[in-house]
């Protein structure tokens, strides 16, 4: 019985933690309409620099909390919304996850810069002792925790119900403009918002670092609060108490499964429950909440969407792509860079252009987010390793079809629910595999799953530039496909849906079943991909598909133009090419690459000064006279628009 | 509220395209409609109406599926739909476009028309599409602009069906423009041409007219009419009563999200109840001047009687659903 007050109060305490960074996501989200992703990377930013202040630099712990909380938290609070965010009003839908994805790697990559992994930090309790109660030892901290926790709840909750401040905090995302009219600054409110959210990721982290037995570090910090994600979506991102109350009741599953049915495991499936735990919380909330309501909402993208290449085009395009490639890759066959061939490295360029040809037509064309097609990689590549043999063309099939399906299954639970919703939903399911599934040594086996060169018979793909070559053709062939499909009738559908789903719906057709299919088509792509990568490297490792490289690679499609087959392409190129400049800055030169870019929809290449000069671009036809005849009505012009009062 | 007596639906060829019976919708402490009544004839221009708020957009959501009802029935012809999915109730044939513009912004005037068009073909079955086309596997046989026939002409036969589609609406060789790059009068038209590669049954228009000048909103009548003429049942919202009144073979009117009178548009003209609704005053005996000057004026610059909206459940005024 005391075990069990004791894992309860524990629990509870846990939950507590994960209550204040799940408000402060409520908080950030009610105020600006944006799931900030890097709530984690915040509150493990101030957790080291809570530690670097009192444990390296020996400043008292009041003032320690001071800096960290009052002014680190609200200043950047404010830097990221002035800067990052304000800029992004009116940007595609995905923007604003991908600016505060790059926030979250830039932030860890600093990290990673400034406190090195391999150092072990213990924060030490802000207050220290215990005391007895009901049988059980109670410590201090935890009560500390418990009722900072409940003091935020209640404070947001007055501060959002019972303060001028706090009605124009929830009026601002409703509308902006008219809270502007009524004397009230939306920005600042936003600001406001901001501010708050990330005082609560620093006061989370701040609060959870101290028990954190083996030390803090950067990863598990980041994702500490995924639990707290879940929390947030149980409350539907806006709902107080209930996000508090799924907090609590998340810490105590969480603690109760720890110390009750994990002793009973093997060690191997510990570790992966331990791992993968917040991650599933997370799925499990998204696949119980309600649909949304499919809403006309009087959207009309302004986007001007990149021209798709003719079949003829595409054709010769790819063709001499093909050339060019295999010319270069044979002339530097030889050419080693840190130790990789040349050949090699081009081979990992194709192969995740291949990956970025899945985002092309899954993020680009359709609108969806998905941070896990990295896992999708290492499913592929699991498939090769152990389906005939490995470096068997049944393998690639395999791949591509176990992917095709896990992806379906991935999707149709959340595809009733809003974009943001399947983003997390991918982001939960990359770290579950990474760090469930890839992680087991069971898996991928101690020194790497090894996979075989293909063998097709009569021919030999053994060396390196036969492998490069036939990864080089299917690099264009997926682009090819990729095209084909944009020009196709489902292409249309893909556009159409992500343009207007309630449009889209009203003229017959099934919104699920078309977001299903494109997923699920990206996922055996990018299942395909990493049989490929395979083949490849000959040898995968537990690391090479973690959450944050599939999260960096997205962001660097995006830089570049997750809408173009080039962008997808220039993206693999650039990845694989700082990767080997610099590892441990790959993620601040992805994260700060997408923050440059900002709401420019179609990326680097989108930007007309530099998409006009791209030799395969055609300068655009001269634009419709806007107030062009209606010729069937009279040969009337159009009159200005909203001349009449329109509803 | 009291309605006037007035003339029962008319009914063209006796057949009820659209019954729409006991609709109520509340957004928490808001009704923006208690107990909608109404039906739709094939063959007919039946215009819906009311002021800001009255909960016009709502009943179109309803109709559509956009909306679940709290309470009451939609019937396409005999067929309950009320609690069907809205692509399923466009495969019945009933086609809808919007108050606020909801097209396909990243896709050319021609691609949003061949989504429209292609709507009933099964994406893997791309290779079927000549025989599963609406318009031709039906012909329906409507002049005035619309295709009639299988067309025929260089390019694949939804590009030509679209583009014949948009000749119809009066958008002759824009085909290939960008849909967000189109003035609103134009893009209406694009929404309205996608709609009509629906060959839907019943046609919902929620202020097609809103955008368009004198010449193009006379234009737009005579298409109406035309299409009705074909069999096509159309409900028209629209803040332009001169041409509700023009078009019109019957009128509901909307006020709080009751139906408060209904007839011909005559009848509408000299409603005491519709003139205190509208103007926010009581019959006089200077009604039939009120009412003609109600009739002559965009009834959309007068506000609800005492100033309210509908709330949308998100607080927004049903009819005015914002830009994301």
């Amino acid at each position: 019985m005391s075990n069990f007050l004791q894992f309860t109060v524990f629990g509870i305490m846990l939950g507590a933690g994960y209550a204040i960074a799940a408000t402060g996501l409520v908080v950030t989200y009610t105020t600006s309409g944006v799931f900030n992703f890097a709530q984690g990377a915040v509150g493990m930013i101030a957790a080291f620099g809570y530690w670097e202040l009192v444990a390296a630099h020996h400043v008292p712990v009041l003032a320690a909390l001071v800096i960290v909380l009052i002014l680190g938290a609200s200043i950047a609070g404010a830097f990221v919304e002035r800067v990052l965010m304000r800029r992004l009003h009116g940007a595609s839908a995905e923007r604003p996850v991908m600016v505060t994805l790059g926030l979250m790697v830039i932030l860890t990559g600093m990290a990673t810069i400034i406190w090195s992994p391999t150092t072990q930090r213990t924060v030490e309790p802000m207050v220290s002792g215990q005391f007895r109660l009901v049988g059980i030892n109670i410590q201090d901290q935890y009560v500390l925790i418990i009722a900072v926790a409940v003091a935020v709840a209640i404070g947001l909750r007055a501060l959002f119900y019972s303060t001028r401040t706090g009605y124009a905090l929830r009026a601002v995302v409703d509308d902006p403009d008219l809270l502007g009219m009524s004397g009230v600054s939306p920005n600042r409110m936003s600001q406001y918002g901001w501010i708050l959210g990330f005082m609560m990721a620093a006061l989370s982290g701040v609060l959870l670092a101290p028990i954190q037995t083996t030390g803090i570090s950067i990863e598990a910090m980041t994702l500490l609060v995924v639990s707290g994600y879940a929390a947030a979506i149980v409350g539907r991102l806006k709902n107080i108490p209930l996000t508090f109350a799924a907090a609590i009741a998340i810490g105590l599953a969480e603690n109760y499964i720890l110390n009750y049915v994990e002793p009973h495991l093997s060690s191997a499936l510990q570790t992966d429950v331990t791992s993968a735990l917040p991650m599933v919380f997370l799925f499990l909330a998204l696949v119980t909440l309600p649909s949304v309501r499919l809403r006309a909402v009087g959207r009309l993208t302004s986007m001007k969407a990149p021209r798709v290449a003719s079949g003829r085009e595409s054709l010769i395009a790819g063709g001499v792509f093909l050339v060019i490639a295999v010319v270069i890759g044979l002339a530097f066959a030889n050419t080693d860079v840190k130790g990789t061939t040349l050949l090699t490295l081009g081979g990992m360029v194709m192969t995740l252009g291949i990956v970025g040809l899945s985002l092309v037509l899954l993020t680009g064309y359709s609108g969806q987010v998905s941070l896990c097609q990295f896992s999708f990689m290492g499913i592929g590549a699991f498939v090769m390793g152990k389906v005939a043999g490995g470096g068997s063309v049944i393998g690639l099939v395999g791949a591509t079809a176990i992917c095709a399906a896990v992806g379906a299954l991935i999707a149709l639970p959340t595809i009733r629910l809003s974009d943001l919703y399947l983003a997390l939903a991918t982001f939960a399911f990359a770290d579950a595999v990474a760090t469930g599934f890839f992680a087991d040594g069971r898996i991928y086996g101690a020194g790497g799953l090894s996979i075989g060169r293909i063998v097709l018979p009569g021919l030999s793909l053994g060396g390196d530039a036969a492998e490069f070559i036939m990864v080089t053709i299917f690099f264009v062939l997926s682009a090819w496909l990729v095209l084909a499909i944009r020009r196709s009738l489902f292409g249309r559908r893909l556009v159409a849906v992500n343009d207007s789903p309630a449009a889209y719906a009203t003229v017959g057709l099934n919104i699920g079943f078309t977001k299903v299919a494109v997923f699920a088509i990206a996922a055996g792509m990018a299942g395909l991909a990493g049989a490929l990568y395979g083949t490849v490297q000959q040898i995968v490792g537990t690391t090479d598909f973690d959450l944050f490289p599939g999260i960096i690679f997205v962001l660097f499609v995006t830089v570049w133009s997750i809408r173009t087959v080039s962008g997808a392409f220039l993206a693999a190129l650039t990845y694989v090419a700082l990767n080997q400049i610099s590892p441990s800055g790959i993620g601040i030169f992805a994260g700060i690459g997408v923050i440059l870019i900002g709401r420019a929809a179609n990326g680097i290449l989108g930007i007309d000064a530099i998409h006009f000069q791209l030799p395969w671009v055609k300068a655009p036809a001269g634009l419709p006279d806007p107030d062009g005849p209606l010729t069937a009505f009279g040969g009337a012009t159009t009159g200005s628009e909203g001349f009449r009062a329109a509803g | 509220m009291p309605q006037a007596e007035t003339t029962p639906a008319p009914t063209a060829t006796g057949t009820h395209v659209l019954t729409v019976e006991g609709v109520a919708v509340r957004f928490g402490g808001v009704a923006a409609l208690s107990d909608a009544n109404l039906s739709v004839e094939a063959g007919t221009v039946t215009g819906l109406i009311g002021p800001n708020g009255a909960g016009k957009t709502t009943l179109f959501n309803v109709i559509s599926g956009l909306q679940t009802p709290d309470r009451g029935t939609v019937h396409l012809h005999d067929t309950d739909i009320t609690r069907m999915k809205p692509h399923r109730r466009a495969k019945l044939g009933l086609a809808r476009t919007f108050q606020r513009l909801e097209l396909f912004g990243t896709l050319s005037a021609g691609e949003n028309v061949q989504v429209g068009l292609e709507s009933s073909v099964k994406w893997w079955q791309w290779r079927h599409m000549r025989r599963a086309f609406p318009w031709v596997r039906e012909g329906v046989p409507v002049d005035g602009g619309v295709p009639v026939g299988t067309p025929t002409g260089p390019g694949s036969l939804a590009v030509v069906t679209s583009d014949r589609l948009l000749d119809g609406v009066g958008l002759g060789g824009l085909g290939a423009e960008q849909a967000s790059a189109m003035p609103t009068g134009l893009a209406r038209m694009v929404e309205l041409a996608r709609a009509l590669a629906m060959a839907p049954k019943i046609l919902l228009l929620d202020e097609p007219g809103s955008g368009l000048d004198d010449a193009e909103s006379q234009a737009l009548g005579e298409l109406l009419t035309t299409l009705a003429k074909g069999g096509m049942g159309v409900l028209l919202v629209e803040h332009d009563m001169e041409l509700v009144m023009r078009i019109c073979d019957y009128i509901y009117v909307l006020d709080f999200g009751d139906v408060i009178a209904s007839g011909t548009p005559e009848e509408i003209r000299r409603d005491p109840v519709v003139q205190a609704a509208y103007l926010g005053a009581v019959a006089d005996p200077h009604a039939d001047e009120v009412a003609q000057g109600a009739a002559t004026t965009d009834v959309g610059a007068v506000p609800a009687p005492d100033g309210q909206d509908v709330g949308h459940e998100d607080g927004r005024g049903d009819d005015e659903v914002t830009t994301a």
